[in-house]
């Protein structure tokens, strides 16, 4: 066999089987969909496509938002967005192919012997060009979203560094340590002003550490001998976790230490207690 | 292989002999490392000129090339079984010793997971405490990433692709043998990790630290080294391959997509490796010659060792990826006796995933602070994978769409990989956003989206594979109701350990630590009960494998009645796989009514 037969069309409402075609119109749109309905495999699909897309949408909506840490930044309310945005954006893309899945699966043949031969499509033009731009479409909106909160971070850092509050924290193995060199005061525990700018300026002694304080919703490696920077505004009263995120030896999983974010005025309070001086 | 056994021994010792640090040496921990790896690299070298590696290239030297009845005698002609243990170029003796390499890799890999998950069932890491629990954590990541190289590629691509293309055997069978004795001397290597203080990295063996690490990272270093040799060679060859020895008519839109799908995985595989090799190799320097690549205070820098290794570790995860679904699309059209769903778009899934890769690594370092403003187009690089990722999820659905799927062995996996390549993939598109992975970067969610891609997906492809070509590459067929039970257990088993680490991550727990907060006991006890049950299915899966091999029902030629050619040559297949070579006339898709 080396010429392959035509392929047979995959919607069988547009072969017309009756001898009398000159006289049959070819089926409307809306004919088509209802045809379509009427197929077993489609109607299962749809039902199967529905319950999979709840599934992922109340993954998004109720489940993650749990799991979540509390909400203490502007930051960090953006990246619970995102990820409750992105798993809801995929929940129909999920949908459909749970529920192709599935379907096939209620359709199974049992026994020993190989099935009947089911039809030879080989492909479906309009199907794969439809797929591809709806996948670059969902594509373009994570690009756009994620480049538009990027860009939010970016315009941000421009804006607040003047009435910020600056903090040097270093990791060295297996602590954190914070310095507030404006205030002079110096802390094993990440004390904040609430709605107050905080620009941090990371490094390590020894080797990689990731400074991750878990409620802010940022993070950035501690490099020896380098400064990376990153900064948040804490708009939420309570308290920080702080853990390191990146393997730094023995006692990686311990270098964890707390903090909180507290009014101006018991953090004022803080740091004069604390032998520093109010800026 | 005894021989090489012997003289890679005698080889070790005396370069570690020779290069021992004593009373007097300055830089003690410098030249502990040199012997080391000299020790390590002359073990490997020692075995392959013991186990007869070389002979071909010697007589070639000395101008007595190999005659013909030499070749066949190393290509194992009437040896029996001892062919196995021996420098064999027959490309199915050596699809075979991968196998078993393979199966016995994942089952080390296997057991430290077990013995990490049992660690994790309960917070304060008392079970093995912390220096074994972190070695647990980066060998198992490396032997893990060593085996899931080859999982597929190595048994298959070895056995089977030459076969499948019409071919007797692969391009440089003497290259091809090499490339798996090569991999067999880097075991022991990696396993003296153990006996030399383990390592304090993860796999990704981030410098300082691992500069900073005692004797046992030396076992690591040497161990890529090693690989990245094998992984060069077997990678040109299977290109070579594929490439000049298709059967006569074997266009390539005739090619099995399976071959398509490996031959991608390996070209990509090509460039990468070298970088890892760099890397170590500069690793090793920083550590014996204080060469400063990484050290910041002489002006290196660990940015540049986090680059070199991901322009290898991002392609590498496709590398593995890649073959497994690629079997995946051989194996439906065969059980719902409908052709392959739009070939031209499972290439192009295949190309474009292969080919976007090599744009994506920084996505590893978002938060490294490397420079935050490359941070959005390397964001735009990955997301665009998804694009390719779709098609090759439209041509598994297409193919299954309107055909009555036998729910044999084969078919299993390819439902499982489509749940376990969604919830692995839109995971991936969250990590892949930078303000999200501010977050969720260096927790558990992370390592449970890549496990489910690269086990979820990548190895329930190979399985599958296994399951598909077992009565090609045994005679027999593998025990349905075995290989079932363990599907259940390791398919159930894996849902359960790795949603629950996703929650445990998006709580905020960190990876690789051997203890962790109270907050996270609950997801981290169900994580382990579902490793247990994985590791149950696993053992199953192994006695099912062995079991089947010696003892299992003989099987038909063609039991699935499929239509690639290695289904037309009989068990045992022939030395040299078909009399004739076959002459191609279509593409081995003509399943279904009208075709």
């Amino acid at each position: 066999m080396t010429t392959q037969n035509p392929n047979p069309s995959s919607n069988p409402s547009s072969n017309p089987s009756s001898a009398h075609e000159d006289q049959q119109l070819a089926p409307t749109p809306g004919q088509r969909v209802t045809t379509l309905l009427k197929r077993t495999d489609v109607k299962r699909t749809l039902i199967f496509g529905i319950f999979w897309t709840a599934v992922f949408v109340v993954l998004g909506l109720y489940a993650y938002p749990k799991w979540m840490p509390e909400v203490m930044s502007t930051d960090m309310k953006a990246m619970e967005r995102i990820i409750v945005g992105f798993t809801v954006i995929s929940a129909p893309i999920a949908g459909l192919v749970l529920g192709i899945a599935t379907q096939a699966l209620t359709n199974r043949h049992k026994g020993n012997t190989p099935p009947p031969d089911g039809p030879a499509i080989r492909t479906n033009g309009p199907v794969v060009i439809v797929w591809s731009i709806v996948s670059g479409i969902f594509c373009l909106i994570a690009v756009v979203w994620g480049l538009v909160e990027l860009n939010t971070f970016a315009n941000a850092a421009t804006i607040d560094e003047r009435t910020a509050l600056h903090v040097e924290v270093t990791g060295s193995q297996w602590v954190w340590s914070f310095k507030y060199p404006d205030l002079g005061v110096q802390s094993d525990k990440l004390m904040l002003p609430l709605d107050r700018p905080v620009f941090f300026d990371v490094t390590s002694v020894d080797v990689n550490h990731s400074f991750w304080p878990l409620q802010l919703g940022i993070k950035v490696d501690a490099n020896r001998l380098q400064t990376t920077h990153i900064n948040t505004t804490p708009d939420k009263l309570g308290r920080i976790d702080v853990k390191c995120a990146e393997l730094c030896g023995l006692y990686h999983a311990y270098m964890e230490t707390t903090g909180e974010v507290m009014t101006t005025a018991d953090f004022d309070n803080w740091v004069t207690t604390n032998g520093g001086h109010i800026a | 292989m005894g021989t090489g056994v012997v003289i890679g021994i005698i080889f070790a010792f005396a370069a570690y002999y020779a290069l021992r640090p004593n009373a007097d040496t300055t830089n003690f921990y410098n030249q502990q490392n040199k012997a080391l790896l000299a020790a390590m690299f002359a073990w490997s070298i020692g075995f392959l000129i013991g186990i007869g590696a070389f002979i071909g290239p010697f007589r070639w030297l000395i101008g007595k090339d190999l005659t013909a009845e030499e070749q066949l005698y190393l290509a194992g002609d009437g040896q029996g079984i001892k062919r196995y243990f021996k420098y064999c170029t027959d490309h199915k003796v050596v699809g075979i010793q991968y196998l078993v390499g393979v199966m016995a890799m994942l089952a080390v890999g296997g057991t430290m997971a077990m013995m990490i998950r049992t660690s994790l069932a309960v917070p304060g890491g008392h079970f093995i405490g912390a220096t074994i629990y972190n070695s647990l954590v980066g060998l198992h990541g490396i032997t893990m990433i060593v085996a899931m190289i080859i999982v597929a590629t190595g048994p298959f691509g070895n056995y089977i692709m030459p076969i499948m293309i019409g071919a007797r055997d692969m391009a440089f069978p003497r290259l091809n043998a090499l490339s798996w004795w090569v991999l067999f001397t880097a075991i022991p290597v990696l396993c003296s990790a153990w006996f030399l203080g383990g390592i304090p990295t993860g796999w990704t063996a981030y410098a300082p630290l691992s500069v900073q690490a005692g004797p046992g990272m030396n076992a690591f270093i040497a161990t890529i080294i090693i690989f990245a040799i094998s992984t060069a060679v077997a990678g040109m060859n299977i290109t070579a391959t594929v490439v000049t020895m298709r059967a006569k008519g074997m266009k390539w839109n005739r090619v099995p997509i399976f071959v398509i799908g490996s031959t991608m995985s390996v070209a990509l595989a090509i460039p990468a490796f070298p970088t890892f090799m760099l890397a170590m190799v500069q690793t090793a320097t920083d550590r014996v010659y204080n060469t400063g690549f990484y050290d910041a205070n002489v002006g290196g820098s660990g940015w540049l060792y986090a680059h070199l290794f991901w322009i290898m570790g991002h392609p590498e995860v496709y590398v593995i990826l890649l073959p497994g679904i690629a079997i995946l699309m051989e194996i439906a059209p065969v059980f719902v006796r409908k052709p392959l769903f739009s070939y031209n778009a499972a290439v192009m899934g295949f190309a474009g995933i292969a080919g976007l890769s090599v744009l994506v690594w920084a996505h590893h370092m978002y938060i490294s602070g490397w420079t935050p403003t490359l941070n959005g187009p390397f964001m735009v690089t990955t997301e665009m994978i998804s694009v390719p990722t779709g098609l090759l999820f439209l041509v598994m659905l297409g193919t299954i769409w309107r055909g009555k799927p036998w729910m044999k062995l084969p078919m299993l996996g390819l439902f499982a990989v489509i749940w376990n390549l969604l919830i692995g993939g839109i995971t991936g598109i969250y990590l892949s956003d930078v303000p999200a992975d501010n977050y969720l970067h260096g927790s558990m969610y992370v390592t449970a989206h890549f496990h489910y891609t690269l086990m979820g997906a990548a190895l329930t492809g190979a399985v599958s594979g296994l399951a598909y070509w077992f009565p090609k590459m045994t005679g027999r067929m593998l025990n349905e109701k075995a290989g079932y039970t363990a599907f259940w257990f390791t398919q159930i088993g894996f849902q359960i350990l790795f949603l629950g680490m996703f929650i445990a991550g998006a709580e905020g727990q960190p990876r690789r630590v051997v203890s962790f907060a109270s907050m996270y006991k609950y997801y981290n006890m169900i994580s382990t009960g579902g490793a247990y049950l994985v590791g149950t299915g696993f053992i199953i899966l192994l006695w099912a494998v062995i079991h089947s091999w010696r003892k299992g029902d003989i099987a038909p030629q063609n039991p699935w009645g499929a239509k690639t050619l290695e289904w037309t040559v009989p068990y045992p297949v022939p030395l040299e796989n078909f009399d004739e070579t076959p002459v191609i006339t279509s593409d081995p898709y003509g399943y279904g009514r009208g075709n």
